[in-house]
């Protein structure tokens, strides 16, 4: 059995629906995610982009084993969650980190910055009790914080400082896998650029397997190897950062990458158009109300995944492929 | 370093507490009936019971330095062994109706389903009476006496603390910072006790530090009423019962132990109020 070629998290079609309540006819099904696919390879660092409420909390929800998918399932190390979670938690517990959007929060308000980042180290005891203090230390130096930070409290922080506490909790349980969720948003420009680097270092140096959650396509392709663009709880597309930046195969893609300004590349309108409900979503495919390329068969069929040049994976009828034979 | 922050953190709590000035004052004064209460024995310049009708209604003398009742009773001596009834029977009910309030917010707060359903409707019915109809009632059946009072008056402090403990639970059960510890494997037990108690505690100290208050007022209006401990037990609600009807004549037989009684409360919400500032973690200091 070859370990390498088994990926960390396979998701295999994938559907969670949420009822809603909804004042009269009754209940109103969501389809937060719908038919996801995604492999996230040992030591990949992927990014999950797309725009808000295109359930890439969702889907990182489900890979940490906090909410069930409804349909399809997810395999860590080729074995379904649940039965891994059921066998030995403790373990999944360790080698899986998770840093929450909301730092300040995730965090016991009455404990130390020094208990928080121990806590980890003491539940899976990776450290002997009076070594803690010594390794909370070193990891704060580690994410550029001063170790008198030790005895201080999370509402006594910055924002961007309880972002970097949150980074060294993720690595005082030595995880494999190390899952973000919009880890740099809402902090300034230079807070969050500091931020990413010191993100970069850290996954370059430590060969931690990466999900990156974030609506930031600058932030995924400076950050993360990998991009999964998500859209309506839908991967529509997946690739590695340089041949979807240079070529995006899908248009929803496009749309994105002409919507947010770089320096080689003139600025075009953005997309056009606002997002389907997902209580109601369309037939066909559910891009098609923006899509500039659209056709009359893609009301018709909704695309499912299919390779592309044997990288990527596309959701759509009519890939663009002008760019990509040239990447 | 756990126990270490621990202690640090008490300790922290404590000059919180000190440094705000109505606190103090609160604190100083509460301090002071206790230790009358302590040493009422020694303090005491009479027996609070002795009966002397020749010396009834005197006027405060140098014999008798608050005056004496219609049974000649030294009101002074029978003012300090009253703070001992009623600081005995404020924390003693209090104390008594949380636990079993506490324990029964936490077990409904964290079982949820059918255990949560069943306890509720419990604490519902016993939220229904007003606290002083439902201790009455008990006192009733039970008769009168100081054990049945504390008891009567715990049982009226179960509903209230187990509403509040529970919701303070599930509201922080539903932190992300409660999931969080989940999902780092920590393991359930030491979820509840780490992350769900110590974050529910400081409502909890709080809220008994208030209801001791109410627990003495009760206790007075009880006895007062005639349903609570009997005389001549000394005890102030039952002091002032017995001067109302000299009120005009001998004003101090009522008026001092009422005086005694709001002074006593007033420092007590001082001291309630002080402590809820003191352990909100997001008071203090400023960033
Ligand atoms: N617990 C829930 N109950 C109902 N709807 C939910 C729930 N969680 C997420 N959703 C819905 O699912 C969709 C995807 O949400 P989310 O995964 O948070 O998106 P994103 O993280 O990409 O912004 C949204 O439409 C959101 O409203
Ligand atoms: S399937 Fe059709 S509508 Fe959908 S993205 Fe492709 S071209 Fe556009
Ligand atoms: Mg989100």
């Amino acid at each position: 059995m070859n370990e390498s070629t088994v990926p960390v998290f396979s998701v295999l079609d994938v559907e969670k629906r949420f009822l809603l309540r909804k004042g009269r006819g009754g209940p109103v099904e969501l389809r937060a995610l719908d038919g996801v696919r995604l492999d996230i390879e040992a030591g990949s660092s992927v990014a999950l982009v797309g725009e808000s409420g295109s359930g890439k909390s969702t889907l990182v929800r489900m890979l940490l084993g906090l909410d069930r998918p409804g349909e399809g399932r997810v395999l860590y190390d080729g074995i379904d969650l649940q039965q891994v979670l059921a066998r030995d938690r403790s373990r999944f517990a360790r080698e899986v980190a998770f840093v929450y959007q909301d730092a300040r929060g995730s965090m016991n308000p009455r404990f130390t910055i020094g208990e928080i980042i121990g806590e980890p180290m003491r539940v899976h005891r990776l450290h002997p009790a009076q070594d803690i203090p010594r390794r909370v230390a070193l990891l704060l130096e580690r994410v550029g914080l001063p170790a008198s930070v030790a005895v201080r409290y999370p509402h006594q922080l910055s924002g961007g400082q309880v972002r970097r506490v949150a980074v060294a909790r993720a690595l005082a349980q030595e995880p494999r896998v190390i899952m973000a969720d919009e880890a740099v948003a809402g902090l300034d420009v230079s807070v969050q650029a500091s931020l990413l680097n010191l993100l970069r270092e850290l996954v370059a140096e430590l060969k931690v397997t990466l999900v990156f959650v974030t609506h930031d396509l600058g932030v995924a392709s400076y950050l993360c190897n990998r991009i999964a663009v998500m859209y309506l709880g839908r991967i529509l597309e997946t690739g590695p950062v340089d041949s979807i930046l240079q070529g995006p195969a899908h248009p929803y893609t496009r749309g994105l990458l002409e919507s947010f300004p770089r320096f080689d590349r003139p600025l075009r309108a953005p997309l056009r158009g606002e997002i389907p409900s997902p209580v109601d979503l369309p037939a066909g495919c559910r891009f098609a109300s923006r899509c500039p390329c659209v056709q009359p068969q893609c009301t018709e069929a909704d695309p499912v995944a299919r390779a592309l040049d044997g990288r990527r994976l596309v959701a759509c009828l009519f890939p663009l492929s002008g760019e990509v034979a040239a990447a | 370093m756990p126990m270490a922050t621990r202690r640090s953190a008490l300790a922290e709590g404590w000059s919180a507490v000190w440094a705000q000035r109505s606190a103090r004052w609160g604190m100083g004064i509460v301090l002071a009936y206790v230790l009358a209460a302590l040493f009422a024995p020694w303090l005491a310049t009479h027996d609070p019971v002795h009966q002397a009708v020749e010396a009834s209604m005197q006027p405060p003398s140098a014999a008798h330095w608050l005056g004496t009742d219609s049974f000649g009773q030294d009101i002074y001596s029978r003012l300090l062994y009253g703070a001992r009834l009623a600081l005995a029977i404020g924390f003693g009910s209090v104390l008594l109706g949380m636990v079993a309030g506490v324990a029964l917010g936490l077990l409904a707060g964290l079982a949820g389903g059918r255990t949560e359903w069943a306890i509720m409707r419990v604490v519902d019915g016993l939220l229904a009476f007003p606290e002083l109809i439902l201790a009455m009632a008990f006192l009733a059946v039970l008769g009168p006496g100081v054990d049945n009072l504390v008891y009567a008056l715990a049982l009226s402090f179960v509903g209230p603390f187990a509403r509040t403990v529970r919701s303070d639970v599930l509201q922080v059960r539903a932190q992300p910072y409660v999931e969080a510890a989940r999902l780092m494997g920590v393991p359930m037990r030491e979820i509840v006790v780490r992350h769900v108690l110590l974050n529910v505690a400081p409502g909890i100290v709080v809220q008994a530090g208030i209801r001791v208050s109410i627990a003495i007022l009760l206790e007075s209006g009880l006895s007062f009423l005639g349903v609570g401990v009997a005389p001549p037990t000394p005890d102030w609600g039952l002091m002032i019962a017995e001067g109302r009807a000299f009120i005009t004549m001998a004003p101090w037989i009522a008026g001092i132990p009422g005086v005694a009684l709001a002074i006593l409360l007033v420092a007590l919400n001082l001291l309630a109020d002080g402590l809820r500032d003191a352990l909100d973690p997001r008071s203090g200091e400023a960033r």
